[in-house]
């Protein structure tokens, strides 16, 4: 009981001056690791543990302690090894492609798809008769059953 | 009408193959390989690490030129850095060049490297791996021997210090200052 108690205060005496020190909100390790990539594997942070990867991990994890912003780190590094070290594609210039083209790509596929759809429907749909359908009885027959029934009007 | 949809969809369908086509022929033609020996070194012009400005290798041209690709990072690099270091002082009088080009690293882990490690010969950072790229490098450390004429004498891919490349080495800068 005695040990968790010190343990406690311990705690309560490193972090409180550390997150005291951030006047925002701290963004995380693990948050930064899906939003950088390992520049010799070309996978994300979070999928490598190459020595590049470690040394950028190392440098994260530093900035977040000195209370840096996640933008702040990404611009940082894009100084530092250029815009490819983002996963994602700057909002701005000929990177906007890459953020519009899917959705450009999924609109055009909807319309093709309603389009086809629509074609679709109107083939199978049933034809209207143009004429009554013929009763297969002879003039004199059919007159005679159309006096019949008058009479039950 | 229906006809003429038809055809537009399918010229349409058609240029987008075409185009994806094209975009992986292209791909192929332009796949970065390292340069073999006696083809030209990739020109290029780099931000010096050591200090400001540029250097650009196309300024080194009639000298032979030991280009060596490191990083901090690289546990083999430390080994290397005295050997080059100290071959560097050696042929240096003799007119050989050496650049270092400090890969994929953070600038400011790499001046430590280059401090720690006491290396005086110039050197210069590729962060994006813009340069390292055209020379094929896809571990480090890497050292391309060029001669006067800026052609590829001999690429080791691995430390100098292997002893595999030891005579390799010395053999490479001869050549490359004849």
């Amino acid at each position: 009981m005695l040990r968790f108690a010190a343990v406690f205060v311990a705690a309560l005496v490193f972090a409180a001056p550390a997150s005291a020190a951030c006047s925002h909100p701290r963004t995380s390790l693990d948050y930064l690791q899906g939003q950088v990539m390992c520049p010799t594997c070309h996978t994300t942070l979070a999928m490598s543990d190459s020595q590049a990867a470690q040394q950028i991990k190392g440098f994260i994890a530093k900035r977040i302690a000195a209370c840096w912003t996640a933008q702040q780190i990404e611009t940082a590094l894009v100084a530092n090894y250029g815009q490819g070290i983002l996963a994602a594609p700057s909002h701005k210039g000929f990177d906007l492609l890459a953020w519009w083209l899917p959705i450009v790509g999924v609109l055009a596929g909807a319309l093709v798809l309603a389009f086809g759809v629509w074609r679709w429907s109107r083939r199978k749909e049933p034809e209207e008769p143009d004429e009554p359908t013929d009763s297969g009885l002879d003039e004199e027959t059919e007159r005679r059953l159309d006096d019949l029934l008058a009479r039950f009007d | 009408m229906t006809h003429r949809v038809k055809t537009a969809a399918q010229v349409i369908a058609l240029a987008g193959v075409a185009g994806l086509l094209a975009l992986l022929v292209w791909s192929v033609v332009h796949q970065q390989h390292a340069p073999g020996v006696g083809s030209m070194a990739p020109a290029f012009t780099l931000r010096r690490l050591d200090g400001p400005g540029t250097i650009s290798l196309a300024s080194y041209r009639g000298k032979p030129v030991v280009l060596n690709f490191w990083a901090s990072w690289c546990e083999p690099c430390k080994s290397e850095a005295a050997v080059l270091e100290r071959d560097w002082a050696t042929y240096r009088h003799h007119g050989v060049v050496f650049l270092g080009v400090d890969y994929h690293d953070l600038n400011s882990d790499a001046r430590r490297f280059v401090s720690a490690h006491a290396l005086t010969f110039p050197m210069l950072q590729d962060g994006s791996g813009s340069v390292t790229g055209r020379y094929g490098i896809s571990q480090v450390p890497e050292t391309y021997v060029l001669n006067r004429q800026g052609r590829v004498v001999a690429h080791l891919r691995g430390p100098i210090t292997d002893p595999g490349f030891a005579g390799q080495f010395q053999t490479a800068i001869s050549k490359a200052r004849a």
